[in-house]
């Protein structure tokens, strides 16, 4: 019940940060230099077509009304025309967001996960080789720069070897094949994703692997590991069973604060990959100046972030009992 | 003042990790400051507008250039050292900017509280979960192309959350001892116990948090490079990059390739490592936030 009371609590919260995002940035947008109409209606098109525009996104009404025609467009899918594309940019966003999430959540649960499992071995071993390994490999993985990284790996795994695509995330002859099944264009899109996938993993696991590892020396000195010992419970059991699902916990933590740095290194790696995604369509929308397009994908990028760190905190207060806000 | 710096050098002295960031920061600081040798030496290895009058192309190192020109024919390693400098430049002032801000704001939270704390610190939540590279690249989208000094403002202003968190904390529980009780007793104001009394506190595990900013100022800032959107009067490590990557040199020309990735990787992890050093010499208890931005 408390729990669920918590959740409400967080989720009014998050829509209250996205009102004002979606505020700031019509303010934003609207005293930018230059006139609105300019910034929301491609030049290239027809007259005709332009003032219909218009009329939908209220840019002949008075600014305390264009607000809320703005905000109601925004509920209705009514994000205006991209200039790059001339198709809805409503359209756009949700052929993107889906790869966009697929790259992002599973990178973090798979960094997570491995930082987690490398954490606790390089505690278990504290002082020994396998630790001092372990901890100046995370240091170094964690500080290497992430467009230069995606580079090298293309440049070695994609180039010299041949392993692996380097970019796009299907081929379209899997794709155009109509004989190939669900399974085939899985695999395909796999296929296309580990590159992606291993240099936001290499980047993130370290961090993870470093909080798990600290986290794992401060719980092994709880009174609690003392008396799973003096039971006589064997090692492996007091590592596995009663240290590390205590010691995760700040890793869960960490995860929400680094949400937006990972979305940025989403951002960079799709752009690099050429992974379709909504990170590379902001890019790319800044650098063509198609502002209705970078809008949205802004809105979308900021909603992500804040539903998954709702999902982090929830996770959190569900994994650990004693915590109430 | 002088004995606790000393002690503090004491245990520094014994971290293998911290020696290795400060001996490599000292390198990079170097490298900014030789960066001006090489266009006095002669102009053509002016980093950004020197072109070499027998070059033309991409070519490998030689004598007359150590690490070989780029697709204009400029001295790759001048723009190496010039990119030391921007850097230490982007990475220090940006740093300053937002832990001078961080700790202003986090101390007047933890001090007024009530209202002023609540209205901070909801500020805080919310730009703290906001994506700093892209806000950047909006922003630049909106005005047109930034200038350093403008991408470096504005990565003060969105990086200042985590450090006044930390600020506040450490100030909710200076405010119950009784030097500030006494202070006010004596008719201080609110500046004066902030400033004066509260502020010398904090100050060392502010300069802690610095380390860390720094850090993510120069990648903000290379990433934005890389992307096409630096200043483009600049020359930094993050352009060098789009430049190998945007004329599509990246599998022809490692040695235009390796070294201004390496650098930004290496300084990076030399001032995470000075941090987790300094960490160390202050108290590991004291830091609550892994830094990972």
């Amino acid at each position: 019940m408390e729990l669920r009371r918590y959740i409400a609590r967080r989720m009014i919260q998050v829509i209250i940060i996205f009102f004002v995002i979606l505020t700031v940035l019509f303010l934003l947008f609207r005293w930018a230099p230059g006139d609105p109409v300019s910034m929301m209606v491609d030049p290239d098109m027809t007259q005709e077509d332009a003032e219909i525009l218009i009329v939908q996104l209220g840019l002949d009404q008075p600014i305390g009304v264009q607000y809320f025609i703005y905000i109601k467009n925004f509920f209705t899918g009514h994000f205006g025309f991209s200039f790059h594309y001339g198709e809805p940019v409503v359209d756009i966003i949700w052929n993107r967001l889906p790869n966009t999430i697929l790259l992002f959540t599973t990178s973090i649960i798979l960094s997570a996960f491995v930082g987690v499992f490398l954490g606790k071995i390089a505690s278990w071993h504290k002082g020994k080789k396998t630790d001092s390994l372990m901890t100046i490999g995370a240091l170094v993985t964690h500080t290497l720069f992430l467009p230069w990284l995606a580079l090298i790996l293309i440049w070695v795994f994609g180039y010299k070897f041949g392993w692996f695509p380097i970019n796009g995330m299907i081929s379209e002859e899997v794709w155009l094949d109509p004989e190939a099944g669900f399974i085939a264009r899985a695999i395909d899109v796999m296929y296309h994703m580990v590159l992606p996938l291993f240099t936001l993993f290499l980047i993130h696991f370290g961090a993870y692997l470093l909080i798990m590892r600290s986290s794992m020396l401060e719980t092994l000195k709880e009174d609690y590991i003392l008396t799973a010992r003096a039971k006589g419970l064997e090692e492996k059991v007091i590592r596995d069973h009663h240290a590390a699902p205590n010691a995760a916990l700040p890793v869960v933590t960490s995860v929400g604060l680094s949400l937006a740095f990972s979305i940025n290194g989403g951002a960079l790696t799709e752009t690099v990959f050429t992974w379709p995604g909504i990170g590379r369509e902001l890019v790319s929308s800044v650098s063509q100046n198609d502002y209705p397009l970078a809008l949205a994908c802004f809105l979308m990028i900021a909603g992500v972030v804040l539903v998954s760190n709702l999902v982090v905190d929830v996770l959190y207060a569900y994994l650990d009992p004693r915590i109430r806000y | 003042m002088l004995a606790s710096f000393l002690e503090g050098w004491s245990i520094f002295r014994q971290n293998l990790l911290g020696k290795i960031g400060l001996v490599l920061l000292i390198i990079f600081a170097l490298m900014a400051v030789c960066s001006y040798i090489p266009p006095w030496i002669n102009p053509m290895y002016n980093p950004m507008t020197g072109v070499d009058p027998a070059i033309t192309s991409c070519t490998p190192p030689s004598l007359r250039h150590w690490l070989g020109t780029d697709f204009m024919g400029r001295d790759i390693l001048s723009q190496l050292l010039a990119g030391a400098r921007i850097a230490f430049m982007v990475g220090i002032s940006a740093a300053v900017m937002s832990i001078v801000l961080g700790v202003s704001i986090g101390m007047t939270a933890g001090y007024m509280g009530r209202f002023v704390d609540t209205l901070l610190m909801r500020l805080a939540d919310m730009i703290m979960v906001m994506p700093t590279l892209l806000v950047v690249l909006l922003l630049s989208a909106v005005f047109g192309q930034l200038s350093i000094w403008t991408i470096v403002l504005i990565i003060a202003l969105f990086r200042w959350p985590g450090v006044s968190r930390i600020i506040r904390g450490q100030t909710l529980s200076l405010k119950q001892r009784p030097f500030i009780e006494a202070a006010k007793v004596a008719g201080a104001s609110h500046f004066r116990i902030i400033f004066v009394h509260i502020m010398p506190n904090v100050l060392p595990l502010a300069f802690l948090f610095m380390t860390f900013r720094v850090t993510s100022a120069i990648i903000t800032e290379a990433a934005l490079a890389f992307l096409g959107f630096g200043d483009p009067g600049t020359v930094s490590w993050g352009m060098m990059l789009q430049w190998v990557w945007k004329t599509g040199h990246m599998f022809q020309a490692p040695y235009w390739l390796l070294p201004p990735g390496i650098c930004i990787s290496l300084i990076t992890l030399s001032f995470y490592m000075l941090g987790r050093a300094m960490d160390e010499v202050l108290d590991p208890r004291l830091r609550k936030e892994d830094q990972t931005d």
